[in-house]
């Protein structure tokens, strides 16, 4: 179980989640050439983060190219109602998606 | 056959083989010859895969059902309380456990590719691999389940979890009414893939009379 | 008609919420080659030769007519190749030789 560093202490950059369970945020809608791990259905979709996954990882779009070691930072499992996914969507109104996303992926809701 | 310091070839079977089995046997032997693989890693890991089947999550899930704390552990850290069991992984993946619920109906699919938790379920059937069940687990999964023949009530909330990173996942199915003195073998007999997989419930049983 | 950048940033397997058929619930028992196939991906990923995310973007890069035409596997062999081919590990000239040896050797014990 993660706790809160000590107010002396400084973490490094990308160390400590940027997000935590309940915040609301926003799948970015940029549009990579090529390779990428994040769905089209989902960009630009606002979320809830329901978890932050530990450990920390690498970023799997670099991953894919051969990197495999350098930098981690955390993914998080985050929820959207299928009715915010698909116009018109005929199941129940409670049906949601669970999906996990890096955090370089996601920004703060405004 | 190239030999390196294991001398027992992998064995091909009669008859021919196609253009990609060539080249699955010629890059096995090139890299070998190499000295960047070795052909008893294969071997081994062939082995690996074998071992790893539905029969592995459905004692887990057995176990789930029987013992509270486990099941607890089991929610909290999938790939620990499966290492209990002395399930090991043999891949850097994590594994999250979605219990299913009377409020509740989870089900899994790997849009983007084929991600499955191999190490507690063994290889995934080829349906979950091809388009119609990645294309349509996300938009339509109450259509999807009705294919399966499983209906979920309407007040029930279907969660459809899309598999993107190292993260894998495993559906904790309802333990079925009638259950309630059966032995951890007797449960893991009723659990199966589709189960797991969250395509299926498991039905109501009768105490089979001995 | 659709843009082209479409096909440039839209990967041909990012198919979630894609209108698509009724699921066939078909299965097979793996071929020996196709066993051996996986376990190579496997060992090749520990070694990190060759990770898997860079074996499903290899599989990506194949492009939408050769995914659409081969068999699962197959996009993986044939990606392997690529992407080894890609890092210097062998070239195409050395696999195409090994390919026409094992060929050949087949047909020999095929025959005897």
């Amino acid at each position: 179980m993660k706790t809160t560093p000590l107010p002396a202490i400084v973490s490094a950059a990308g160390e400590a989640p940027l997000f935590k369970p309940g915040d609301t945020v926003i799948i970015s809608s940029r549009f990579p050439v090529g390779h990428y791990r994040v769905p089209r259905y989902i960009r630009g979709k606002k979320c809830v983060i329901e978890a932050v996954i530990e450990p920390r990882a690498l970023n799997n779009e670099e991953e894919g190219f051969g990197r495999n070691a350098g930098q981690r930072r955390h993914y998080y499992r985050v929820a959207i109602p299928l009715t915010d996914l698909w116009p018109g969507y005929a199941g129940a109104a409670a049906d949601g998606l669970r999906i996990e996303v890096y955090e370089t992926w996601l920004e703060v809701a405004k | 056959m190239t030999h390196t310091n294991d001398h027992t070839p992998i064995t091909v079977p009669d008859g021919a083989p196609g253009y990609y089995e060539v080249m699955e046997t010629a890059m096995r032997e090139l890299l070998a010859e190499k000295g960047l693989i070795q052909p008893a890693e294969i071997r081994r890991q062939i082995e690996v895969l074998d071992s790893r089947g539905p029969q592995l999550g459905a004692k887990v899930v057995a176990r789930a059902w029987s013992d509270p704390g486990f099941r607890e552990r089991l929610l909290a850290n999938g790939r620990a309380a499966c290492e209990e069991l002395g399930i090991s992984f043999y891949d850097d993946t994590g594994l999250i456990v979605l219990e299913n619920t009377e409020q509740v109906h989870n089900l899994i699919v790997c849009t983007l590719c084929s991600c499955y938790p191999r190490p507690v379920l063994g290889l995934p059937p080829d349906w979950y691999k091809q388009k119609p069940y990645r294309a349509r687990a996300v938009k339509e999964p109450r259509s999807v389940l009705g294919e399966f023949g499983t209906i979920i009530s309407p007040d029930v909330e279907v969660r459809v979890s899309d598999s993107t990173s190292q993260l894998r996942y495993l559906v904790l199915p309802l333990r079925p009414v009638g259950t309630e003195d059966w032995s951890d073998d007797e449960l893991a007999s009723l659990v199966t893939r589709d189960a797991m997989i969250g395509v299926c419930t498991i039905e109501a049983q009768e105490r089979k009379v001995q | 008609m659709t843009p082209s950048e479409e096909l440039v940033r839209h990967l041909p397997n990012d198919i979630g919420g894609l209108p698509a058929d009724r699921i066939d619930c078909m299965d097979h028992e793996l071929l020996p080659w196709e066993k051996r196939c996986h376990a190579l991906a496997d060992v090749l990923d520990y070694h990190k030769i060759l990770n898997t995310e860079e074996k499903r973007r290899g599989v990506e890069a194949l492009g939408s007519e050769m995914i659409g035409r081969l068999s699962y596997y197959e996009r993986w062999i044939v990606a392997f190749a690529n992407i080894l081919f890609q890092k210097q590990i062998l070239t195409p000239e050395e696999l195409a030789l090994k390919m026409d040896e094992v060929a050949a050797r087949h047909a020999r014990e095929a025959e005897a």
